[in-house]
């Protein structure tokens, strides 16, 4: 208990000593120190440091150096570095100080595993200073007077510590001041150069590991010199067109060095300097002429200069100046050329003289004219003309001939040597051979093979082919040793047709003439591919050709690409000079989608779909099939009508059988009385039976009426199957059934409905009860179908609804059957069954005639019983009439003239169970 | 001068020669422009005929073609040497008088002086090769001039100034005469050449 309480007051001491102010020194006592302080260490090194305890320390704080721990910062040394030298110093030992770092503290580890920090210390690790290496000055002339040497050197490798670096020269009785970089470590600038002494110039560098010197540099000053430029430069004009004047200034005086230069020009605008012969402006100058220049030509020059022995730096250039030379007169004619327009006159030519403007250097000046003399070769007596022209053309209309046309161009100073073209009548001189193109870069060579002759020269023309516009010729002249030449100004993907004539001393070739692309592309577009016809199996495509300017080359092909809509596609190959093409193989009644590619040596372009269907039918088999089937159409009608013609008898006897005439019939000539008139029933009027007022009457024996009464019903039905198309017994409508009971035959054809279609068709039934005379009477129920128009004036009556023309309408009706007048109306009747009974002479008894009505749905007859056989008989009639034409408002339009009429036909003698077909 | 020199030895003489000239060259060139600055800058007329100044050697000599190589270099020498004691004293007195004002009258005065000195220093080392011994400067110089006006100071700065221009042109010659190769024993003394 006691020890523990004497640590704590020991620790507090400790503590309390620590920190307590020291009266003679700062505010911190520390309790102990290290050696060295803050040293500086080369990288790399081994070092060694000492904690060195206070013997205060020892007594208060109990503390002693094997406690000692070393610390990099907050990083424990490892011990193994530790060595305690006796128990007041401990030292650490690094064999590396690389793996330093700041700070390096000594510190104690007290009772109660307290670390406290003794001291510390600030390592600094770097490197001793490179010997600066390289070193070299230059001196740069800033004034006429002032001078600065602008000195540079390697500094070496980094050295992680502050490293001074001095520029220091001397000459051997004379230390200059040093010149201390400012910002660098690698150059340095002294102001005051003295010449002519060799200056000892040497770099040091120094940092607090060492110093280190460069080799010195032993040079004069003036060795080392970049003058300044040669100034106020001029350019002069003088007497001769090829020479210009330089003149200048110097910098620097003899006295300090005597200089050489070096002169440049170019002509302006161009980018080629070209330099006076170095030899020439060797010496102290200040002008030199250029000789050698082109006339006429502006001309930039540049000066430099620098020691005239070559030690030293060339200055800078200086500016630059230009002078234009004078004018001299035109060292080449111009380039002539002709086109020749034979188009108006036969006999005359439209001669185009064109040529080249001179080029600046051969033109040395400026064109003022040219003059032009055309001497006519094939007249002697021909005087010459002389045209002088300001521009590069001129028309002359000219006779066919052989002309020589000569070209002078003019300037302020003189004339050209003279062109000459020759204009022959014809081109009979041999032409070029195996003209040919090769592209080069940007220009393309024309090429050709001379011919045996010699040729003067060459004029090669070329144009831009163009669909939309006229090619405008370009042309240009080569020698005529020369077998190729370069044309330049080429477009890429144009055509160009090029034509190269051969010019000789006494005449010209024919021109040979190809088509060439410097570089090809593929085409801007493709073809439109349209069909021109389609069959079944076939089509025949058409398409145009791509215009010169969407070819972008030579079309090699054509390709046709085909498919149908989920069909492979079928690639044919076309040569490019078709504009048409036939697909063959084709399916019938089928989609096909075609497109067209057009195709150069560069690509391809295909054009837009086209989508086409074959037909179903292929040429000639919708004839095959329609013409055969016509043809036997037309037999058939043919046969039919031949048929028909054959039978016609047959045919008319059935379709269109007589209806005899009841006016004409026997009937009526032996009947005593004649109705007097005969009318049709109103609808509302009925009348009872035995109410007949005007009606004559066949006697018909009483006893005959059972015989017929059912089994004559029995020609009704039949009727009623075979309606009136039947062949030979839709008249006989049973006049056997119409025996039974005349006035009930009348009375069933009272039933509307059966006459709404029967408009047209009068129907008779002719019933015949009795013998006629002392015959036996046959019993006949005789019906006509005839479509005759008999009952036409009943057509007409539908305009006439009012009453008062029931009798005109009577009148109509009766004319129409019998032809017979107004005053005798109840004769055609009898008339007509009198042809009848004509017809069927003896043979008929009497008839009853049926007048159908339309809508009535009263009966025409004459005091119509409605009994059961009325009823039957109704029926068949119904049958009868339909698909007849019985006009309705026969009845409909009688209304009022009723009372007047008829109201049925008796039935007359017919002979006994005869039937008549009419 | 040395009986045979060697071919180094010939080739420094050659070089330090060459140089000389140009330096000497230069000097003169400079000391021209520095008499306009001059004279500008005290308020002298550029005609004011100065006498001798005491203490200045003149550069013009009797029978210069007669001398010897060594005479020559040592006359030289010491007109050098006096002109770099008389140039550093214009100088401090320049200071003394325009203080930083005329920097660049002070740079001149001080360029030329340099000038003087690296020649001084050709001398020497030509000296050296011809395996004579220098002369040592003596002992604390001239004796100092007397107190002068300023007046007098600018004029004898004028005087040293023409004086130094004539000894660039006297120079140029002296070193002329010692490049050309000696025609004999090199004891005799180099070709008539008039200043």
């Amino acid at each position: 208990m006691f020890s523990r309480w004497n640590w704590v007051a020991c620790g507090f001491c400790l503590v309390l000593n620590i920190c307590s102010p020291d009266a003679s020194g700062g505010l911190v006592q520390s309790c102990g120190h290290i050696i060295p302080e803050s040293p500086v260490l080369a990288l790399g090194s081994n070092f060694t440091a000492l904690c060195i305890l206070n013997e205060s320390c020892l007594d208060f704080g109990n503390i002693y150096a094997n406690q000692i721990i070393w610390k990099i910062k907050n990083r424990v040394v490892p011990k193994e570095q530790y060595h305690e030298i006796n128990r007041t110093v401990s030292s650490v030992t690094f064999n590396d100080t690389s793996s330093l770092a700041t700070p390096l503290t000594c510190n104690i580890l007290a009772d109660g595993q307290i670390e406290q920090n003794i001291y510390g210390i600030t390592v600094t690790v770097g490197l001793a200073p490179e010997k600066p290496k390289n070193l070299s000055c230059i001196v740069h002339q800033m004034s006429r007077f002032t001078y600065v040497m602008n000195c540079t050197w390697n500094p070496g490798r980094h050295t992680f510590l502050d490293t001074q670096f001095r520029l220091r020269y001397s000459w051997p009785e004379e230390l200059f001041p040093d010149c201390i970089p400012k910002g660098v470590n690698n150059s340095c600038t002294v102001t005051d150069i003295q010449f002519f002494v060799n200056t000892v110039i040497w770099v040091e560098a120094e940092n607090a590991l060492g110093k280190a010197e460069s080799d010195p540099l032993v040079v004069d000053p003036i060795d080392i010199v970049k003058p300044l430029s040669p100034r106020n430069v001029s350019v002069s004009s003088g007497i001769l067109p090829t020479v210009l004047k330089l003149s200048w200034e110097n910098w620097i005086s003899d006295a300090v060095m005597t200089l050489k230069f070096n002169i440049r020009y170019r002509i302006i605008g161009d980018t080629n300097w070209m330099e006076v012969p170095s030899e020439d402006t060797a010496s102290r100058r200040t002008s030199f002429s250029v000789q050698g220049l082109r006339p006429y030509t502006e001309y930039v020059f540049s000066i430099r200069c620098m020691k005239e022995d070559g030690v030293g730096y060339w200055s800078d250039w200086s500016e630059e100046k230009t002078g234009i030379t004078t004018e001299d007169q035109p060292s080449e004619g111009p380039s002539i050329w002709r086109i020749i327009d034979e188009s108006h006159s036969p006999a005359s030519w439209t001669v185009h003289l064109m040529w080249k403007a001179l080029k600046p250097f051969e033109a040395n000046g400026v064109i003022l004219q040219y003059e032009v003399t055309v001497r006519d070769k094939s007249s002697l007596s021909c005087p010459l003309k002389k045209y002088n022209v300001t521009s590069t053309n001129y028309t002359l209309q000219l006779p066919k001939g052989t002309y020589e046309v000569t070209l002078i161009a003019r300037n302020g100073v003189g004339a050209s040597p003279p062109s000459v073209l020759l204009i022959p009548e014809s081109n009979s001189k041999a032409p070029v051979k195996n003209l040919r193109t090769l592209p080069k870069h940007d220009k393309l060579w024309v090429g050709w093979t001379a011919p045996n002759s010699y040729v003067l020269k060459y004029v090669i023309e070329w144009c831009l082919v163009s669909s939309s516009s006229d090619c405008i010729i370009e042309w240009q002249i080569a020698l005529g040793d020369v077998e190729g030449i370069d044309l330049k100004g080429i477009k890429p993907f144009k055509c160009y047709l090029i034509t190269v004539y051969p010019l000789y001393a006494d005449g010209q070739g024919s021109g040979q003439s190809v088509k060439a692309y410097l570089k090809q592309d593929r085409p801007s577009k493709g073809p439109t591919v349209q069909t021109k016809k389609v069959g079944k199996a076939e089509a025949v495509l058409t398409w145009n050709h791509l215009t010169v300017e969407e070819q972008n080359g030579f079309i090699r092909n054509y390709t046709i690409l085909y498919k149908t809509i989920d069909g492979n596609e079928t690639v044919v190959t076309v040569d490019p000079s078709k504009t048409e093409y036939t697909l063959s193989s084709l399916t019938s009644d089928t989609l096909y989608t075609v497109r067209m590619m057009a195709s150069t040596d560069n690509g391809s372009r295909t054009g837009p779909d086209f989508t086409f269907t074959t037909q179903k039918f292929g040429k000639g088999e919708i004839e095959a099939i329609v013409v055969p089937v016509c043809l036997a159409f037309l037999l058939i009608v043919l046969l039919g009508v031949l048929f028909c013609f054959n039978k016609r008898d047959l045919i008319k006897k059935h379709i269109w059988p007589i209806v005899p005439d009841p006016s004409k019939s026997n009937i009526a000539q032996w009947s005593p009385q004649v109705p007097a008139k005969h009318n049709f029933n109103s609808k509302d009027q009925m009348y009872p039976e035995g109410s007949f007022t005007d009606v004559s009457v066949v006697e018909i024996e009483a006893d005959n009426k059972k015989s017929f009464s059912e089994q004559d019903l029995k020609p009704f039905d039949l009727l009623k199957k075979e309606k009136s198309t039947s062949e030979g017994h839709s008249s006989g409508i049973g006049g056997s059934s119409c025996m039974s009971s005349p006035r009930q035959s009348v009375s069933d054809s009272d039933e509307g409905e059966t006459t709404q279609n029967t408009s047209s068709t009068v129907q008779y039934s002719t019933v015949v009860l009795n013998g006629y005379r002392d015959q036996t009477p046959v019993q006949v129920f005789s019906r006509s179908e005839s479509t005759q128009p008999l009952l036409d004036s009943e057509e007409r009556s539908e305009d006439h609804a009012g009453g008062a023309d029931s009798t005109v309408q009577r009148q109509q009706y009766f004319r129409q059957n019998g032809g017979q007048d107004e005053t005798n109306t109840d004769r055609p009747c009898f008339e007509r069954t009198k042809q009848i009974t004509h017809a069927n002479e003896g043979d008929l008894v009497g008839f009853v005639q049926l007048q159908v009505s339309g809508q009535s749905s009263q009966p025409l007859g004459l005091g119509m019983e409605k009994n059961t056989q009325e009823a039957a008989l109704s029926n068949v009639l119904q049958t009868c009439t339909e698909g007849q034409a019985v006009r309705p408002e026969t009845v409909e339009e009688n209304p009022l003239s009723v009372d007047d009429m008829p109201k049925s036909y008796l039935p007359q003698t017919v002979r006994q169970g005869g039937y008549m077909p009419q | 001068m040395a009986a045979a020199d060697s071919p180094s030895t010939a080739l420094r003489r050659r070089d330090l020669c060459s140089r000389g000239i140009r330096l000497a060259g230069k000097m003169r060139a400079d000391v021209v422009d520095l008499l306009d600055t001059y004279v500008e800058q005290q308020g002298l007329d550029a005609s004011a005929s100065v006498a001798a100044v005491e203490g200045v050697p003149l550069a013009a000599v009797e029978r210069w073609d007669e001398q010897t190589g060594t005479q020559r270099l040592l006359e030289n020498l010491a007109a050098y040497r006096a002109f770099r004691a008389l140039l550093a004293q214009m100088l401090e007195e320049q200071r003394e008088q325009l203080g930083e004002a005329d920097a660049g009258l002070g740079r001149a005065l001080a360029a030329v002086l340099l000038q003087v000195s690296a020649f001084a220093y050709h001398l020497e080392e030509l000296l050296r090769l011809e395996s004579r011994g220098i002369p040592g400067e003596e002992g604390d110089g001239p004796p100092p001039p007397p107190r002068l006006s300023l007046f007098e100071q600018k004029l004898r700065g004028l005087g040293v100034l023409r004086e130094l221009a004539q000894w660039a042109v006297r120079s140029a010659r002296d070193l002329r005469q010692l490049a050309k190769p000696s025609p004999a024993t090199g004891t005799a003394p180099g070709l008539a050449e008039s200043p």
